[in-house]
């Protein structure tokens, strides 16, 4: 009974990701059969100006987003936290726009961060404030779309609940008797017991930023304005599928992914360790 | 408790409560504008103050949209991928996850790391060969292509939710049921489905959520526009005509509203999925 999983899993995962590495050194336009390139297919994509700006594209988004969205998550997981009478519907309030469809997201925040039409700029002028040009300026075009990240964040949002349930009270009866403050008690109780779901989310959320930018780059953007947008996902999508370059469209996938894995690394060594055992 | 106490608290509580409204006065902002923006009547030059509710509504866009682009099509080929993509997962997932239960703790601990690591693995690297594999296969511009995650249960998160649903039935349950001579089918069929019963309806509504939202396979793998799903559908709609935004987010209300009723239908499944890859102990 285990075999659609398993045949699935090895057709659809296992097969795809061998495929991709072994595609990366060729060139293949998915009609002829693929060549053999080497390394040179790498050689290729690491001069193209474009690999490097959407490669710091991805990464600026990721610096950006990740810890936006955690602290975000944190925040209102702390709030929230606390039986109160309402808190049913304000967590579901918290979660709604996890659960809109990519698609629609993405149109929803075109029109809202529309110069003209666009709520959003009327809510700042009613209130006095600046109008910026949103999508449309270069600047401020990848801070929109981190910005509109920041509100599908349910997800971390309800396992940072889940890890603050687990915190047993007593901890925090013994710390009131010994007359910590809050903030004590949030340093020394709360956080390290925090800290493995908060490595769990950040890791997902890096390994998620890896195509979570596809929808609203190629929605919303195209790129645009001059290439302030462009993330590696749209990249490899325009190489593969308008331009039929699949090899280097495979290259750059392995680049990307690695990037992550260093990133990962990087925040492995950070904590020295994943921060939480591996029993299940 | 004296009167003074009493009325800390009470203020209190209001200032929480003020707090707490606007935080998620926050987060719900963004649909009330999407509704908001359907309703307005095409052509009408910039609102001049912040608009609520669009004087006139013009109910007629969710007409219009229907006439303009084959929306009715669209939406019959989403219902489709989606059933049958519900259809394949229920059997598949609750397959897995009974089996899972089922196995000596060594064998058990393995597959559930497996599907935790499935649930981390970037969908982006399986872009480019899932497309050369499906190729291969005759499969593109099939709904085949749409509905073949389903065979290893679309996420492996809805194998884990079987999984666990299956590992509070006690053992000996099923024991008995072998002892008895049923087969291991039968025992699905008879014992394990009905058990799992809330399971099978959070994860079929979550597995039509899915498909119902999934924009990138069907742009990746259909070709004819007469089997384009609702959200490649949308995508027609913006290319027609990109400054109509009224129109454009009366479809986006078609797309969003089935999603957020199928989330409120199974709210607490839907956030024990969220969490699932919490998996810490």
């Amino acid at each position: 009974m285990l075999t659609p999983f398993l045949l699935g899993t090895v057709v659809l995962v296992i097969l795809p990701m061998v495929l991709n590495l072994v595609l990366a050194f060729t060139e293949y336009d998915a009609l002829a059969a693929p060549v053999w390139r080497g390394f040179e297919t790498f050689g290729v994509v690491l001069r193209r100006d474009l690999f490097w700006i959407a490669l710091r594209n991805s990464l600026l988004y990721v610096v950006l987003a990740v810890p936006m969205r955690l602290l975000g998550a944190l925040v209102l997981a702390l709030f929230f936290n606390r039986p109160r009478r309402g808190n049913r519907w304000y967590r579901t309030a918290i979660y709604l726009p996890t659960v809109i469809p990519a698609i629609a997201y993405a149109f929803i925040w075109l029109w809202i961060y529309n110069p003209l039409y666009g709520p959003l700029n009327q809510l700042l002028g009613w209130l006095g404030l600046p109008q910026p040009l949103w999508l449309v300026d270069a600047r401020l075009a990848l801070l929109s779309i981190v910005l509109m990240s920041c509100f599908q964040i349910g997800e971390g949002f309800i396992m940072l609940l889940a890890g603050l349930q687990d915190v047993p009270h007593e901890q925090y009866d013994a710390a009131a008797v010994d007359g910590a403050s809050r903030r004590q008690m949030f340093g020394q109780i709360t956080l390290p017991l925090l800290m493995p779901w908060l490595m769990l989310l950040t890791i997902r959320d890096i390994i998620a930023s890896a195509q979570s930018t596809f929808a609203p780059a190629y929605l919303m953007t195209g790129g645009r304005p001059y290439y302030a947008t462009l993330f590696m996902p749209l990249l490899i999508f325009e190489e593969a599928f308008d331009r039929f370059r699949f090899g280097h469209a495979a290259a750059m996938m392995v680049i990307m992914l690695s990037v992550v894995g260093v990133l990962l690394y990087l925040l492995y060594r950070l904590r020295g360790g994943w921060g939480y055992s591996d029993d299940i | 408790m004296t009167s003074s106490q009493r009325w800390l608290t009470w203020l209190g509580n209001i200032l929480y409560h003020g707090v707490a409204l606007a935080i998620a006065a926050l987060f719900v902002i963004p649909l009330l504008w999407l509704v908001a923006g359907s309703l307005r009547m095409p052509g009408l030059p910039p609102p001049v103050t912040v608009e609520w509710l669009p004087q006139p509504i013009a109910w007629s866009n969710y007409s219009t949209i229907f006439q303009i682009v084959p929306l009715a099509g669209y939406i019959r080929s989403s219902l489709w991928v989606g059933c049958l993509g519900v259809t394949i997962t229920l059997v598949s997932a609750s397959w897995a996850g009974f089996a899972i239960a089922q196995l000596p703790a060594g064998a058990r601990q393995r597959l559930v790391l497996l599907a935790v690591s499935l649930m981390m693995a970037p969908s982006t690297a399986m872009w480019l060969t899932r497309f050369v594999i499906f190729k291969e296969l005759g499969l593109i511009d099939t709904y085949a292509a749409l509905v073949a995650p389903a065979v290893m249960g679309t996420s492996a998160s809805f194998v884990l939710l079987f999984y666990w649903t299956y590992r509070r039935v006690p053992i000996e349950l099923f024991e008995s049921a072998r002892l008895d001579g049923a087969g291991a089918l039968l025992i699905w069929w008879r014992l394990g489905l009905p058990l799992a019963q809330a399971t099978v309806v959070a994860v079929g509504i979550l597995t039509f959520i899915h498909y119902w939202s999934d924009f990138i396979d069907p742009l990746l793998y259909l070709k004819s526009e007469k089997r384009y799903t609702l959200a490649i559908g949308l995508r027609m709609l913006q290319q027609l005509d990109l400054t109509n935004w009224s129109l454009l987010m009366a479809g986006a209300t078609v797309m969003t509203v089935p999603a957020v009723i199928g989330y409120f239908a199974v709210q607490r499944f839907a956030w024990m999925e969220g969490r699932l890859a919490g998996l810490v102990r």
